[in-house]
């Protein structure tokens, strides 16, 4: 198959809120996605799921083929919002976690990034400012083998010149053999990275389509797309 | 390089090549950034590059050599022939816009050599 | 999975140095007290019973970090890390309870040792009268006490994972996870170890027929039980982090 993510009537209920309602989704490889929407609207849900830290509701959601599980975590390169490292951790030994647990981690790439990242290998992680931050997690994330990359809001309080190095570390991961998947809700810097899109709202996917041909048969960006859509 | 969104990204990058080629900025037989470096450097998906590189060789303005990279055309009569489909192209607008402001053809004759 | 306990260790290093550290060197600085006072034996014995409430301090605060090491990854930002690497929720358990009971193991032998050190410099006469008359199962009843205790962090962390499959914010976690604690120590009590309640037996003491003490005493029985139930709680708790939870 050449799905390397596919879900099928996959929903997430948490006590009040419905984060994912009844949703197919089928994610080719070699294929850089957007999934985009208004903040709460399931995109974190769906990594989540995907990543295997959450579990579905309801319906069933595949990794190459398989149920989210070790191996599945193990082919997956997740890049959460928030600040996950553990705080005692110099930038060295994220390094060398990320080289322990990940058989794909490649350490010397990693260290090339962080250098074009202006990284100090030797700082403290919790003296990080949220900018280095997320470059310091997109590196880590983005030096790894992996065979889909699952990037949650990487672009979120980056200032513009790390933006611009962050979108070149996401180019230069892409290959055939990988997959990309970004959520975010800032869409003018990422939709030209984009191949296919995802609109996702209050847990469905009310819009999806090939970038290029909905930016023609709309003549709009998608940015410009999206503020349509959700300004209803 | 500022995209617009009347025309799919790859069709703009291809003309923006052939403008190249044109002008003399891209020589004959010069080697073409690699789909991945181009993709960075203009910060658009490396598969539309892709989809820009097969149109511009399937036109015969590049051609890959198996292991080393694509690479303009050598091929004199392709850009000679390129440039006149460039040039007559802004010709045909420049008349056309000229034509919608009043401007009969003798009158853009003469306007013309009054600006060169 | 000596990576997992290799970074569960590298955690609390600080905390793990510290701790031991401060046993040790308290543990000598008491001693000396029995060694620059010989046949002085109030001392001694003050020396001794500092030296246990040190040890049992310690104890405790090992307990506590043990169940604190689950509880860390389940609720806070740290298990984004632990539950996406590519571990069975087994290993990520095994690990921290391999660091649980490394650490046992050291204590015993720590206290033992300043143990047999600080009995050699109290009155043996005296203590070898009343201990001739004592049948006291001493190294199942250790071994009985170390599993129970094993047991109950490994309770505590099915409570936890239980609460936290159940729900998913932490706010009424802590109740929760309590309240099924119990509920646990109750069923077990009443349906695991109650029928079983004659292996577990009080030995009474009685010295000059002018006191007698009561300790509890227990059979290889016990231990063995205990460990079944060590296994159950830990099967249980792996399944629930490698199915269940929610992070």
């Amino acid at each position: 198959m050449d799905n390397i993510l596919r879900s099928r009537q996959l929903s997430k209920h948490f006590f009040q809120k419905k984060a994912l309602e009844k949703v197919d989704i089928n994610i080719e490889k070699g294929k850089i996605y957007g999934i985009l929407g208004p903040n709460g609207g399931g995109k974190s849900t769906l990594l989540k799921l995907a990543a295997g830290l959450l579990k579905p509701s309801s319906g069933e959601i595949w990794i190459d083929e398989k149920k989210p599980g070790v191996y599945t975590k193990s082919i997956v390169s997740y890049l959460p919002e928030s600040n996950y490292f553990y705080k005692w951790m110099r930038i060295r030994d994220a390094l060398a976690f990320f080289k322990d647990f990940y058989r794909d981690f490649d350490i010397e790439k990693a260290r090339e990034n962080l250098v074009f990242m202006k990284l100090d290998e030797m700082e403290k992680i919790s003296s990080l400012s949220k900018g280095m931050l997320g470059r310091l997690k997109l590196t880590l994330a983005l030096s790894r083998n992996a065979h889909l990359f699952l990037l949650d809001e990487p672009l979120n309080g980056i200032d513009p010149v790390s933006r611009e190095k962050i979108i070149a570390s996401i180019l230069n991961a892409f290959n055939k053999k990988s997959t990309i998947v970004i959520c975010s809700h800032l869409i003018y810097y990422i939709e030209k990275l984009l191949d296919y899109i995802f609109f996702l709202s209050e847990g469905q996917i009310i819009l999806q389509g090939n970038a290029e041909e909905l930016r023609n048969k709309k003549t709009m960006s998608i940015d410009q797309l999206y503020q349509e859509v959700f300004q209803s | 390089m500022e995209f617009s969104n009347n025309l799919p990204i790859y069709l703009q990058i291809i003309n923006q090549i052939k403008q190249d080629v044109v002008s003399g900025k891209l020589k004959a037989g010069q080697k073409m950034p690699s789909v991945r470096e181009l993709a960075e450097n203009l910060m658009v998906n490396p598969n539309t590059i892709q989809r820009a590189y097969l149109e511009l060789e399937r036109e015969n303005i590049t051609f890959t050599k198996r292991g080393t990279g694509t690479y303009l055309t050598l091929n004199e009569k392709i850009i000679h022939s390129l440039r006149k489909e460039i040039s007559g192209k802004i010709i045909q607008d420049f008349i056309e816009g000229m034509n919608k402001l009043g401007f009969s053809d003798d009158k853009i004759i003469r306007i013309l050599q009054e600006h060169l | 999975m000596m990576s997992l306990l290799k970074y569960e260790i590298y955690r609390r290093w600080k905390w793990l140095v510290i701790r031991y550290a401060a046993l040790i060197t308290l543990g000598v600085i008491f001693y000396n007290r029995t060694v620059v006072a010989p046949m002085q034996y109030e001392i001694a014995a003050a020396s001794m019973g500092k030296f246990i409430l040190v040890s049992i301090v310690v104890f405790v605060i090992i307990i506590v970090e043990g169940i604190n090491m689950l509880k860390e990854d389940l609720f806070e930002q740290s298990g984004y890390l632990t539950f996406t690497i590519p571990r069975s929720g087994k290993s990520i358990l095994f690990s921290k309870i391999s660091l649980l009971f490394l650490q046992l193991t050291f204590w015993t032998i720590i206290c033992f040792q300043f143990g047999k050190m600080f009995f050699s410099k109290l009155p043996l006469k005296e203590i070898s009268q009343i201990t001739s008359q004592i049948d006291f199962p001493f190294f199942p009843s250790i071994l009985f006490i170390m599993t129970a205790f094993f047991n109950f962090v490994l309770m505590v962390h099915f409570s936890i994972t239980l609460t936290k499959t159940l729900l998913y914010n932490k706010k009424y976690s802590g109740i929760i996870s309590v309240g099924i604690f119990f509920l646990l120590a109750y069923l077990i009590e009443k349906f695991y170890y109650g029928p079983f309640a004659s292996q577990i037996q009080h030995v009474y003491i009685e010295i000059n027929n002018t006191s007698d003490m009561s300790m509890l005493s227990a059979g290889y029985t016990s231990v063995f039980m205990n460990v079944i139930l060590s296994v159950i709680f830990f099967s249980a708790t792996a399944y629930l982090l490698e199915n269940k939870i929610n992070i």
